[in-house]
């Protein structure tokens, strides 16, 4: 089942990404406050920041024992899955000392970097320069807005433009964008959208953003020889900066200056000419590090205004526009064509309006976008997200008969459920057998288990390993 | 020694394990690593997408689905 | 098979991010208490060890929120946030910070405005306070702060709950009771949680002074509106010795530390970032510090004396020190007769201290925590 691993967040995919680093690469980067600071904020589970916090302050290392005392019996699966990240994010270690009890320590470059974030210290000056445009030409947040919208969209453009008539010949994107989204194997050498296209589609526009930066990430360095980690600096920057300020390129290395102009391409900032050395961070960039859902929200930003400092973590609703009855009719209050043909995907348009277009979810229409790789999820939660504010006062936002329906469509024909993951057999001992097992329950990863044939099955091995190590170890 | 082997869980009705097993008996045992008990199997990853396309048309052939229509 | 049915596939989201949350900070600020204290924990450094707290909050997620209200010995302030916006009401400061300064390259923007605001606001506190003000008093006003910070939570509550584009109905049902443990957003129909799941406040008080009878009432009404709240309220107890507070935490279910020798002081910001740190969420995973004894004796209604035993009227449950002189209740008026009972002086029959102490909580932490030992026959 794929729906599982494409949640509609950025997380998973630039964790990932982070984990591929080896550990000398991944010391380099947490040099940077900025970069700590949004490695922590984004990427760590919630009790692993937690602990990140409790020992960012304390002299000794964090006694194993001490930890687990700390951590409630009953949270072992959250516990190890947070170790899990830390570890394999090289933030946090096994203290090196031979003799005593197991402790935990954290990285030195990460710990320090937090620590100066945190207190704003040090000579680092990787929150971005600030700096004031000559003259009066101040850029405002609109401009901004609307550079970000505008070439965005004509990148969505582009992707949906082979599918629909009546899109193309609006879509303006350079050749190096295309051909980055054909890295990234969005489209197709003819420029046709292809099933990882939809799937971008359907994304959180921020879940979008990361996507496209990870195919830039991954390919830029042999392409152009970049760093990629000067380049994942950059973006961790980039997403602390602040809306409406302009940035100096002044002290950005060589490989952040040729940035600039592919990041202006997308969106993710703004350059009000080729000549002065400023930038402007857009939305979408100072809301890479963050949860808010990028261009919805306009009203996201926390300023320090008592009123809106206050409104801060809730977005405006009111850029909804779809409402979905339980007789599966669709109505989408949009002009936009880009929106339009998205719908189209999985709906059965019917009328289209000045200022709205009239649809039905039918079985055809939901099973036809499967075919094309589209999940169920995917569907779903598109629509939840582009919710009209009316439908947003009930909960749950969409008819559960809809949903269920539209799930049941998809397993329609699928008999049988499959997992992907790792047969352990050959247990040596039934001791051995029955802790491992015992453990993989705990941290939730078993899917199947025989104790007569002695073997079980998991859908990831990391723990496992580590746990088998660890046993051997303490036998030893 | 312990083991790890790479694969994937299939769990699914016993009538359909058994139309699993003929799929894979008639392509030579190409699909099924081990036949775990009587609703689980273990198959191999680069398989499981032929397998289900195959599923789908031995039931296509052999269960007559009631189409809706697509009317208002 | 039932693992094949489309109703219990559920989006298994690795993801799902917690609420955000609200941090409401309540510094006690009086002057004579810190004074004492200068020695091993000046004020700066404490407010240095506080921002770090703050900030470290703050960097949980993006969405969360930070208020800091200052509990003074004349009256409570904010802070931060700043009540107005501190363009309009700038006067000339004496250390002259008005002058609006660029966003520093090394700090984090918003936690640089959070420190500026907050370091203007805190001095601005100290050199409003008159020789005749510290000389009125020497306790500090925790009951305004708390309704001040419980009055913010709930409005900070009403604006993020989900349908505030209805525009905020503040009508008498009161704010929305939303628990953050049980009401947590349905993964199944896949809802941005950013914009649906609903704020998780807590409120922590860090505490200087003792002596807090004066304001019993208030600061007991203050507990059971933030007990209803759901509010949890964390104390960081620094010196002196306040019954109450202990209380608060008990009831709310917040956290209780009191680091009493001046080097668990220094240790000021290892407290805070393992004690408090740990939001709603992240306290059901951890076995928080638990408070030990608790010590339920209330304040007399009558000369705020902080009372083993004293005299319950049984219509209002008001509590006396010592017997009424008109037999009659000072809440309510209701005439009571004391009969034999006042001759003699109340007897506590001699039992073991711990059992006695746990029988009060028993009846205290189910309803009201007003103790005192009736008369015996």
């Amino acid at each position: 089942m794929n729906a599982s691993s494409d949640t509609m967040t950025a997380n998973p995919q630039a964790l990932e990404v982070l984990q591929g680093f080896p550990g000398t690469k991944l010391e380099q980067l947490y040099r940077q406050p900025s970069t700590a600071l949004a490695v922590f904020r984004r990427m760590l589970p919630h009790l692993a920041k937690t602990i990140v916090m409790a020992m960012l302050y304390m002299p000794n290392p964090f006694l194993a024992s001490d930890l687990d005392a700390w951590i409630r019996p009953d949270a072992v699966a959250e516990k190890e899955q947070a170790l899990l990240v830390l570890t394999s994010l090289h933030i946090m270690s096994t203290s090196l000392q031979a003799q005593g009890p197991r402790a935990y320590i954290l990285g030195k470059a990460f710990a320090k970097s937090l620590r100066q974030a945190l207190t704003g210290s040090g000579e680092h000056k990787s929150f971005g320069v600030p700096c004031r445009p000559p003259g009066n030409d101040v850029v405002d947040v609109k401009t901004l807005d609307d550079h970000a919208r505008r070439q965005w969209e004509d990148i969505l453009y582009y992707m949906v433009g082979s599918t629909t008539v009546g899109v193309e010949g609006q879509s303006h994107i350079s050749d190096a964008t295309k051909s980055l989204l054909e890295l990234g194997n969005f489209v197709d050498k003819r420029g046709r959208i292809t099933q990882t296209g939809f799937t971008f589609l359907l994304q959180e526009v921020n879940a979008q953003v990361w996507s496209l930066l990870i195919v830039y990430l991954n390919r830029a360095p042999e392409l152009l020889k970049m760093d990629s980690v000067d380049i994942l600096s950059f973006i961790f920057m980039l997403g602390s900066l602040e809306l409406g300020q302009g940035y100096s390129t002044a002290n950005l290395s060589s490989t952040q200056k040729q940035m600039l102009d592919d990041l202006g391409d997308f969106g993710i900032i703004y350059r009000p000419s080729l000549k002065t050395p400023i930038f402007y961070p857009t939305r979408l960039a100072t809301t890479l590090t963050s949860d808010a859902s990028a261009l919805h929200s306009s009203a996201a930003a926390p300023t320090p205004t008592f009123d809106t400092g206050l409104a801060g973590g809730s977005g405006a609703a009111s850029k909804g526009y779809i409402i979905v009855e339980t007789n599966y009719r669709l109505y989408a209050y949009t002009e936009s064509m880009l929106q339009i043909s998205v719908l189209a995907l999985f709906t059965r348009l019917t009328m289209l309006f000045p200022n709205m277009v009239t649809g039905r979810l039918t079985k055809t229409s939901v099973q036809r976008a499967i075919a094309q790789g589209i999940t169920a999820d995917q569907i779903i939660s598109y629509l939840a997200a582009h919710a009209h504010p009316q439908m947003l006062k009930s909960t749950p936002v969409l008819p559960p008969t809809v949903v269920d329906q539209i799930r049941l469509w998809q397993i329609e024909g699928d008999r049988m459920t499959t997992t992907s993951g790792y047969m352990m057999i050959e247990f040596a001992t039934e001791a051995e057998y029955r802790d491992t097992v015992e453990y993989a329950e705990t941290v939730g990863l078993l899917v199947w288990k025989s104790d007569a044939k002695r073997c079980f099955f998991v859908n990831r091995i990391e723990q496992i390993r580590s746990f088998m190590s660890n046993r051997r170890a303490a036998r030893a | 020694m312990v083991k790890a082997l790479k694969g994937v869980l299939v769990q699914c009705d016993p009538s359909i394990k058994a139309i699993l097993l003929k799929i894979d008996a008639d392509s030579g045992n190409e699909y099924i690593i081990e036949d775990l008990d009587e609703e689980t199997l273990f198959v191999k990853e680069s398989k499981v997408a032929s397998l289900k396309e195959k599923l789908k048309v031995t039931l296509r052939e052999t269960v007559r689905e009631n189409t809706d229509s697509d009317s208002e | 098979m039932n693992a094949i049915d489309g109703t219990d596939r559920h989006v298994r989201d690795s993801d799902n991010s917690p609420p955000p949350s609200l941090l409401t900070v309540i510094l006690d600020t009086n002057p004579h208490a810190w004074a004492l204290l200068s020695d091993t924990l000046p004020l700066s450094k404490a407010v240095a060890n506080l921002l770090v707290f703050i900030n470290a909050h703050l960097s949980f997620n993006h969405a969360n929120q930070v208020a800091v209200i200052a509990s003074h010995i004349q009256r409570a302030q904010w802070l931060y946030p700043t009540p107005h916006p501190p363009r309009s009401s700038s006067s000339p400061e004496e250390n002259g910070t008005s002058t609006p300064t660029p966003p520093s390259a090394t700090k984090y923007h918003r936690f640089a405005i959070i420190e500026r605001e907050l370091q203007d606001n805190l001095s601005r506190v100290i050199s409003q306070t008159t020789a005749a003000d510290l000389t009125s008093s020497t306790t500090t006003q925790i009951a305004g702060a708390l309704s001040i910070a419980l009055s913010h939570i709930s409005r900070a509550t009403q604006l993020s709950s989900p349908n505030d584009s209805s525009g905020i109905s503040l009508d008498s049902t009161g704010p929305t009771l939303s628990n953050p443990t049980d009401t947590p957003t349905d993964p199944a129909d896949g809802t941005p949680r950013a914009r649906r799941s609903p704020l998780t406040s807590r409120i922590l008080i860090v505490s200087v002074s003792g002596d807090l009878a004066a304001q019993y009432i208030p600061v007991m009404n203050s507990i059971f509106a933030a007990q209803r709240q759901r509010v949890p309220l964390d104390v960081l107890k620094l010196a002196g010795d306040t019954v109450f507070l202990q209380q608060a935490a008990d009831a709310t279910g917040g956290v209780y530390i009191a680091p009493s020798s001046p080097s668990a002081r220094a240790g000021l910001l290892q407290y805070l970032m393992m004690g408090f740190l740990p939001d709603a969420r992240a306290r059901a995973a951890l076995v928080m510090p638990g408070g030990g004894e608790v010590d339920f004796r209330a304040a007399c209604f009558c000369h705020r004396r902080v009372v083993d035993v004293g005299f319950v009227c049984s219509v209002c449950l008001s509590i006396f020190c010592e017997p009424l002189e008109e037999g009659e209740c000072l809440t309510c008026g209701t005439r009571l007769s004391l009969g034999a009972a006042v001759a003699a002086k109340p007897v506590v029959v001699p039992r073991p201290k711990k059992k006695k102490k746990r029988k009060v909580g028993d009846i205290t932490g189910t309803s009201t925590p007003m103790s005192a030992g009736t008369p015996g026959p």
